[in-house]
Protein backbone atom coordinates (compact mmCIF):
# COMPACT_ATOMS: atom_id res chain seq x y z
CA UNK A 1 0.00 0.00 0.00
CA UNK A 2 2.12 2.96 -1.04
CA UNK A 3 -1.18 4.88 -2.61
CA UNK A 4 -1.35 7.41 0.38
CA UNK A 5 -4.25 9.55 -1.09
CA UNK A 6 -6.89 6.65 -0.98
CA UNK A 7 -6.57 6.63 2.84
CA UNK A 8 -9.36 8.30 4.75
CA UNK A 9 -8.32 12.04 4.88
CA UNK A 10 -9.60 15.36 6.74
CA UNK A 11 -12.23 15.20 3.71
CA UNK A 12 -14.00 12.53 5.66
CA UNK A 13 -16.51 12.34 8.69
CA UNK A 14 -16.52 9.05 10.33
CA UNK A 15 -20.45 7.72 11.13
CA UNK A 16 -21.90 4.77 13.02
CA UNK A 17 -25.52 3.49 12.71
CA UNK A 18 -27.41 4.62 15.91
CA UNK A 19 -30.92 3.05 14.61
CA UNK A 20 -33.39 1.83 12.47
CA UNK A 21 -36.79 3.40 12.80
CA UNK A 22 -39.89 2.13 10.85
CA UNK A 23 -41.78 4.59 8.61
CA UNK A 24 -44.87 2.45 8.29
CA UNK A 25 -46.86 5.21 6.13
CA UNK A 26 -44.92 4.25 3.23
CA UNK A 27 -43.47 0.78 4.35
CA UNK A 28 -39.78 2.46 3.96
CA UNK A 29 -37.05 2.49 6.58
CA UNK A 30 -34.97 5.22 8.35
CA UNK A 31 -31.08 4.55 9.25
CA UNK A 32 -30.37 7.02 11.87
CA UNK A 33 -26.28 7.27 11.65
CA UNK A 34 -24.67 9.32 14.53
CA UNK A 35 -21.26 11.04 14.18
CA UNK A 36 -18.68 9.16 16.16
CA UNK A 37 -16.89 12.06 17.34
CA UNK A 38 -20.16 14.02 18.21
CA UNK A 39 -23.01 11.91 18.85
CA UNK A 40 -25.41 13.88 18.95
CA UNK A 41 -24.97 14.97 15.07
CA UNK A 42 -27.28 12.73 13.50
CA UNK A 43 -27.51 11.66 9.35
CA UNK A 44 -30.58 9.80 8.26
CA UNK A 45 -31.00 8.12 5.01
CA UNK A 46 -34.61 6.61 3.85
CA UNK A 47 -33.87 3.18 2.71
CA UNK A 48 -36.24 0.23 1.57
CA UNK A 49 -38.31 -1.63 3.91
CA UNK A 50 -35.53 -5.17 2.83
CA UNK A 51 -32.67 -3.13 3.06
CA UNK A 52 -33.49 -1.63 6.31
CA UNK A 53 -33.95 -4.98 7.90
CA UNK A 54 -30.79 -6.24 6.47
CA UNK A 55 -29.04 -3.64 8.49
CA UNK A 56 -31.40 -4.15 11.48
CA UNK A 57 -30.09 -7.98 11.71
CA UNK A 58 -26.62 -7.11 11.40
CA UNK A 59 -27.38 -4.25 13.88
CA UNK A 60 -28.97 -6.88 16.38
CA UNK A 61 -25.92 -9.11 15.53
CA UNK A 62 -29.02 -11.85 14.38
CA UNK A 63 -28.02 -15.16 12.95
CA UNK A 64 -30.39 -16.07 10.49
CA UNK A 65 -30.88 -20.14 9.56
CA UNK A 66 -30.00 -19.20 6.08
CA UNK A 67 -27.36 -16.52 5.18
CA UNK A 68 -29.32 -13.43 4.25
CA UNK A 69 -27.77 -11.65 0.79
CA UNK A 70 -25.37 -9.37 2.78
CA UNK A 71 -24.10 -12.39 4.45
CA UNK A 72 -23.55 -14.47 1.19
CA UNK A 73 -21.48 -11.09 -0.15
CA UNK A 74 -19.21 -11.35 2.61
CA UNK A 75 -19.04 -14.95 2.09
CA UNK A 76 -18.04 -14.73 -1.41
CA UNK A 77 -15.48 -11.56 -0.34
CA UNK A 78 -13.66 -13.78 2.58
CA UNK A 79 -13.47 -16.83 -0.25
CA UNK A 80 -11.71 -14.16 -2.17
CA UNK A 81 -9.91 -13.19 0.47
CA UNK A 82 -10.79 -9.45 0.34
CA UNK A 83 -10.53 -7.09 3.26
CA UNK A 84 -13.68 -4.74 3.41
CA UNK A 85 -11.74 -1.57 4.43
CA UNK A 86 -14.55 1.38 4.37
CA UNK A 87 -17.45 2.71 2.74
CA UNK A 88 -17.69 6.10 2.43
CA UNK A 89 -21.25 8.27 1.57
CA UNK A 90 -19.98 10.18 -1.73
CA UNK A 91 -22.50 11.98 -2.82
CA UNK A 92 -25.72 13.02 -3.11
CA UNK A 93 -28.28 13.68 -6.37
CA UNK A 94 -31.95 14.50 -6.38
CA UNK A 95 -32.50 13.11 -2.90
CA UNK A 96 -30.26 9.80 -3.74
CA UNK A 97 -27.30 9.01 -1.99
CA UNK A 98 -24.45 7.41 -3.82
CA UNK A 99 -21.76 5.30 -1.44
CA UNK A 100 -18.41 3.71 -2.53
CA UNK A 101 -17.11 0.33 -1.12
CA UNK A 102 -13.48 0.20 -0.38
CA UNK A 103 -12.37 -3.43 -1.21
CA UNK A 104 -8.21 -4.47 -0.63
CA UNK A 105 -6.50 -7.79 -2.05
CA UNK A 106 -2.86 -8.24 -1.39
CA UNK A 107 -2.03 -4.68 -1.14
CA UNK A 108 -4.46 -3.73 -4.60
CA UNK A 109 -7.51 -1.53 -3.43
CA UNK A 110 -10.93 -1.59 -5.74
CA UNK A 111 -13.66 0.23 -5.55
CA UNK A 112 -17.26 -0.64 -5.79
CA UNK A 113 -20.15 1.45 -6.33
CA UNK A 114 -23.41 0.92 -3.95
CA UNK A 115 -26.26 2.10 -2.68
CA UNK A 116 -25.77 3.29 1.08
CA UNK A 117 -27.83 0.40 2.27
CA UNK A 118 -25.47 -2.29 0.72
CA UNK A 119 -22.90 -0.33 1.45
CA UNK A 120 -24.00 0.26 5.46
CA UNK A 121 -25.15 -3.41 5.33
CA UNK A 122 -21.54 -4.92 4.74
CA UNK A 123 -19.84 -2.17 6.69
CA UNK A 124 -21.76 -3.88 9.72
CA UNK A 125 -20.71 -6.96 9.12
CA UNK A 126 -17.42 -6.75 8.01
CA UNK A 127 -16.64 -4.55 10.80
CA UNK A 128 -15.51 -1.61 8.98
CA UNK A 129 -15.76 2.53 9.23
CA UNK A 130 -18.31 4.41 7.22
CA UNK A 131 -17.26 7.91 6.40
CA UNK A 132 -19.40 10.49 5.06
CA UNK A 133 -17.85 12.96 2.55
CA UNK A 134 -17.68 16.85 4.31
CA UNK A 135 -19.14 17.58 0.85
CA UNK A 136 -22.56 15.58 1.52
CA UNK A 137 -22.46 16.46 5.09
CA UNK A 138 -22.62 20.05 3.68
CA UNK A 139 -25.02 19.62 1.14
CA UNK A 140 -27.70 17.63 3.58
CA UNK A 141 -30.84 19.86 4.18
CA UNK A 142 -30.44 19.80 8.12
CA UNK A 143 -32.81 22.43 9.53
CA UNK A 144 -34.30 21.14 12.49
CA UNK A 145 -33.67 17.48 11.76
CA UNK A 146 -33.36 16.15 14.61
CA UNK A 147 -37.04 17.83 16.20
CA UNK A 148 -38.35 16.02 13.11
CA UNK A 149 -36.38 12.68 13.91
CA UNK A 150 -38.14 13.21 17.17
CA UNK A 151 -41.34 13.60 16.22
CA UNK A 152 -40.95 10.97 13.73
CA UNK A 153 -40.20 8.39 16.48
CA UNK A 154 -43.15 9.33 18.91
CA UNK A 155 -45.15 9.18 15.96
CA UNK A 156 -44.64 5.28 15.09
CA UNK A 157 -44.86 4.75 19.16
CA UNK A 158 -48.20 6.34 19.13
CA UNK A 159 -50.56 8.03 16.72
CA UNK A 160 -50.95 6.74 13.20
CA UNK A 161 -52.39 9.88 11.57
CA UNK A 162 -50.50 13.06 10.86
CA UNK A 163 -49.09 15.59 8.69
CA UNK A 164 -46.64 15.70 6.20
CA UNK A 165 -43.56 18.04 7.18
CA UNK B 1 -27.40 -36.34 -10.00
CA UNK B 2 -28.02 -32.79 -10.81
CA UNK B 3 -31.01 -31.58 -13.60
CA UNK B 4 -30.53 -28.46 -15.58
CA UNK B 5 -33.61 -26.16 -14.91
CA UNK B 6 -34.90 -23.16 -16.62
CA UNK B 7 -36.42 -20.08 -15.02
CA UNK B 8 -40.46 -20.28 -16.27
CA UNK B 9 -41.30 -16.99 -14.09
CA UNK B 10 -42.55 -15.88 -11.00
CA UNK B 11 -45.75 -16.23 -9.41
CA UNK B 12 -47.85 -14.24 -6.38
CA UNK B 13 -48.99 -16.62 -3.60
CA UNK B 14 -51.28 -14.39 -2.00
CA UNK B 15 -52.36 -16.58 0.63
CA UNK B 16 -48.44 -16.26 2.12
CA UNK B 17 -47.79 -12.77 0.59
CA UNK B 18 -45.01 -14.52 -0.82
CA UNK B 19 -43.74 -14.89 -4.02
CA UNK B 20 -42.98 -18.52 -6.39
CA UNK B 21 -39.94 -19.00 -8.85
CA UNK B 22 -40.83 -21.48 -10.83
CA UNK B 23 -38.01 -23.97 -11.89
CA UNK B 24 -38.58 -26.17 -15.01
CA UNK B 25 -36.74 -28.99 -16.08
CA UNK B 26 -36.28 -29.07 -19.62
CA UNK B 27 -36.01 -32.95 -20.41
CA UNK B 28 -38.95 -34.29 -17.91
CA UNK B 29 -40.72 -31.18 -17.38
CA UNK B 30 -40.67 -31.29 -13.30
CA UNK B 31 -41.30 -28.20 -12.15
CA UNK B 32 -39.49 -26.87 -8.61
CA UNK B 33 -41.41 -24.34 -7.30
CA UNK B 34 -39.40 -22.04 -4.61
CA UNK B 35 -40.82 -19.62 -2.56
CA UNK B 36 -38.89 -16.64 -1.70
CA UNK B 37 -39.80 -12.90 -0.52
CA UNK B 38 -40.83 -9.92 -1.96
CA UNK B 39 -37.25 -8.10 -1.90
CA UNK B 40 -35.72 -11.36 -3.25
CA UNK B 41 -38.53 -11.96 -6.07
CA UNK B 42 -38.08 -8.08 -7.35
CA UNK B 43 -34.32 -8.68 -7.51
CA UNK B 44 -35.01 -11.88 -9.85
CA UNK B 45 -37.75 -10.01 -11.68
CA UNK B 46 -35.88 -6.89 -12.51
CA UNK B 47 -32.79 -9.68 -14.10
CA UNK B 48 -35.69 -11.05 -15.89
CA UNK B 49 -36.97 -8.32 -17.37
CA UNK B 50 -33.68 -7.18 -18.27
CA UNK B 51 -34.18 -3.42 -16.30
CA UNK B 52 -30.75 -1.74 -15.69
CA UNK B 53 -32.20 0.19 -12.42
CA UNK B 54 -30.81 3.80 -11.35
CA UNK B 55 -28.94 1.99 -8.89
CA UNK B 56 -27.47 -1.06 -8.49
CA UNK B 57 -29.40 -3.65 -6.40
CA UNK B 58 -27.97 -5.96 -3.95
CA UNK B 59 -27.28 -8.49 -6.46
CA UNK B 60 -26.02 -5.84 -8.91
CA UNK B 61 -23.32 -4.92 -5.71
CA UNK B 62 -22.95 -8.32 -5.22
CA UNK B 63 -21.40 -9.17 -9.05
CA UNK B 64 -19.73 -5.64 -8.81
CA UNK B 65 -17.42 -7.36 -6.32
CA UNK B 66 -17.32 -10.34 -8.09
CA UNK B 67 -16.33 -8.64 -11.04
CA UNK B 68 -13.70 -6.60 -9.46
CA UNK B 69 -11.78 -9.50 -8.69
CA UNK B 70 -12.64 -11.37 -11.93
CA UNK B 71 -14.43 -14.15 -9.92
CA UNK B 72 -16.74 -15.84 -11.95
CA UNK B 73 -19.97 -17.41 -11.06
CA UNK B 74 -19.87 -21.40 -12.72
CA UNK B 75 -23.19 -22.46 -12.03
CA UNK B 76 -25.62 -22.30 -9.00
CA UNK B 77 -27.33 -25.63 -7.70
CA UNK B 78 -30.39 -25.97 -5.88
CA UNK B 79 -29.20 -29.30 -3.15
CA UNK B 80 -31.54 -29.68 -1.15
CA UNK B 81 -35.27 -29.29 0.91
CA UNK B 82 -35.89 -29.55 4.69
CA UNK B 83 -38.62 -28.17 6.27
CA UNK B 84 -39.83 -26.00 3.48
CA UNK B 85 -36.21 -23.74 3.53
CA UNK B 86 -34.36 -24.87 0.58
CA UNK B 87 -29.88 -24.90 0.04
CA UNK B 88 -28.31 -23.81 -2.44
CA UNK B 89 -24.05 -23.85 -3.78
CA UNK B 90 -22.79 -21.27 -5.69
CA UNK B 91 -19.86 -22.41 -7.66
CA UNK B 92 -17.06 -19.43 -8.06
CA UNK B 93 -13.98 -19.75 -9.77
CA UNK B 94 -11.63 -17.29 -8.82
CA UNK B 95 -7.43 -17.49 -9.65
CA UNK B 96 -7.52 -20.99 -10.73
CA UNK B 97 -9.51 -22.08 -7.90
CA UNK B 98 -12.93 -23.37 -7.65
CA UNK B 99 -15.09 -22.24 -4.48
CA UNK B 100 -18.04 -23.45 -3.51
CA UNK B 101 -20.77 -20.91 -1.19
CA UNK B 102 -23.25 -21.63 0.52
CA UNK B 103 -26.37 -19.53 -0.33
CA UNK B 104 -30.66 -19.44 -0.28
CA UNK B 105 -31.90 -20.20 -3.33
CA UNK B 106 -33.51 -16.89 -4.07
CA UNK B 107 -29.94 -15.17 -4.13
CA UNK B 108 -28.43 -17.89 -5.88
CA UNK B 109 -30.93 -17.85 -8.80
CA UNK B 110 -30.77 -13.76 -8.64
CA UNK B 111 -27.01 -13.42 -9.04
CA UNK B 112 -27.46 -16.73 -11.74
CA UNK B 113 -29.30 -14.95 -14.20
CA UNK B 114 -27.02 -11.59 -13.91
CA UNK B 115 -24.05 -13.56 -14.44
CA UNK B 116 -25.62 -15.73 -16.84
CA UNK B 117 -25.03 -18.84 -15.28
CA UNK B 118 -26.80 -22.17 -15.18
CA UNK B 119 -29.05 -23.37 -12.62
CA UNK B 120 -29.36 -26.97 -11.65
CA UNK B 121 -31.37 -29.14 -8.81
CA UNK B 122 -30.16 -32.22 -7.68
CA UNK B 123 -33.12 -34.85 -8.34
CA UNK B 124 -33.65 -35.25 -4.49
CA UNK B 125 -34.87 -31.74 -4.41
CA UNK B 126 -37.41 -32.37 -7.02
CA UNK B 127 -38.46 -35.90 -6.09
CA UNK B 128 -38.39 -34.77 -2.83
CA UNK B 129 -40.43 -31.59 -3.43
CA UNK B 130 -44.39 -31.93 -3.28
CA UNK B 131 -45.66 -30.94 -6.26
CA UNK B 132 -49.12 -31.43 -5.16
CA UNK B 133 -49.54 -27.65 -3.31
CA UNK B 134 -48.31 -26.10 -6.68
CA UNK B 135 -50.90 -27.98 -9.05
CA UNK B 136 -53.49 -27.39 -6.82
CA UNK B 137 -52.00 -23.83 -7.21
CA UNK B 138 -51.50 -23.70 -10.92
CA UNK B 139 -55.28 -25.06 -11.08
CA UNK B 140 -56.65 -21.47 -10.01
CA UNK B 141 -53.80 -19.44 -12.34
CA UNK B 142 -54.36 -17.78 -15.36
CA UNK B 143 -51.73 -16.91 -17.34
CA UNK B 144 -51.78 -13.17 -16.60
CA UNK B 145 -50.98 -14.14 -13.49
CA UNK B 146 -47.65 -14.57 -14.44
CA UNK B 147 -44.99 -12.07 -13.89
CA UNK B 148 -43.32 -13.23 -17.13
CA UNK B 149 -43.67 -15.96 -19.47
CA UNK B 150 -40.66 -17.90 -20.70
CA UNK B 151 -41.39 -19.25 -24.49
Amino acid sequence: MSDSSSAPNHNLVEFKVDRVIDETATDTRIVVLTRTDSPTDTFPIWVGAAEGSAIKLAMDTMVTPRPMSHDLIKSFIEHLSVAVRRVVITDVKSSTYYATVYLESKGVERTVDARPSDAISLALRAHCPIYITQDVLARRSSGNLDAWLAKMESKNLGTQEVQET
Amino acid sequence: MIAQMHLKGLMFDPYNNAYIVILREEDHSDILPIWVGKAEAGSISLALENVAPPRPMTHDFMKSILDAYDAKVISVVITDLSENTYFAKIHMMYEDSEYTVDSRPSDAIALAIRCNAPIFASETVIRKQNSEELEQWLENLKPEDFGKLDS
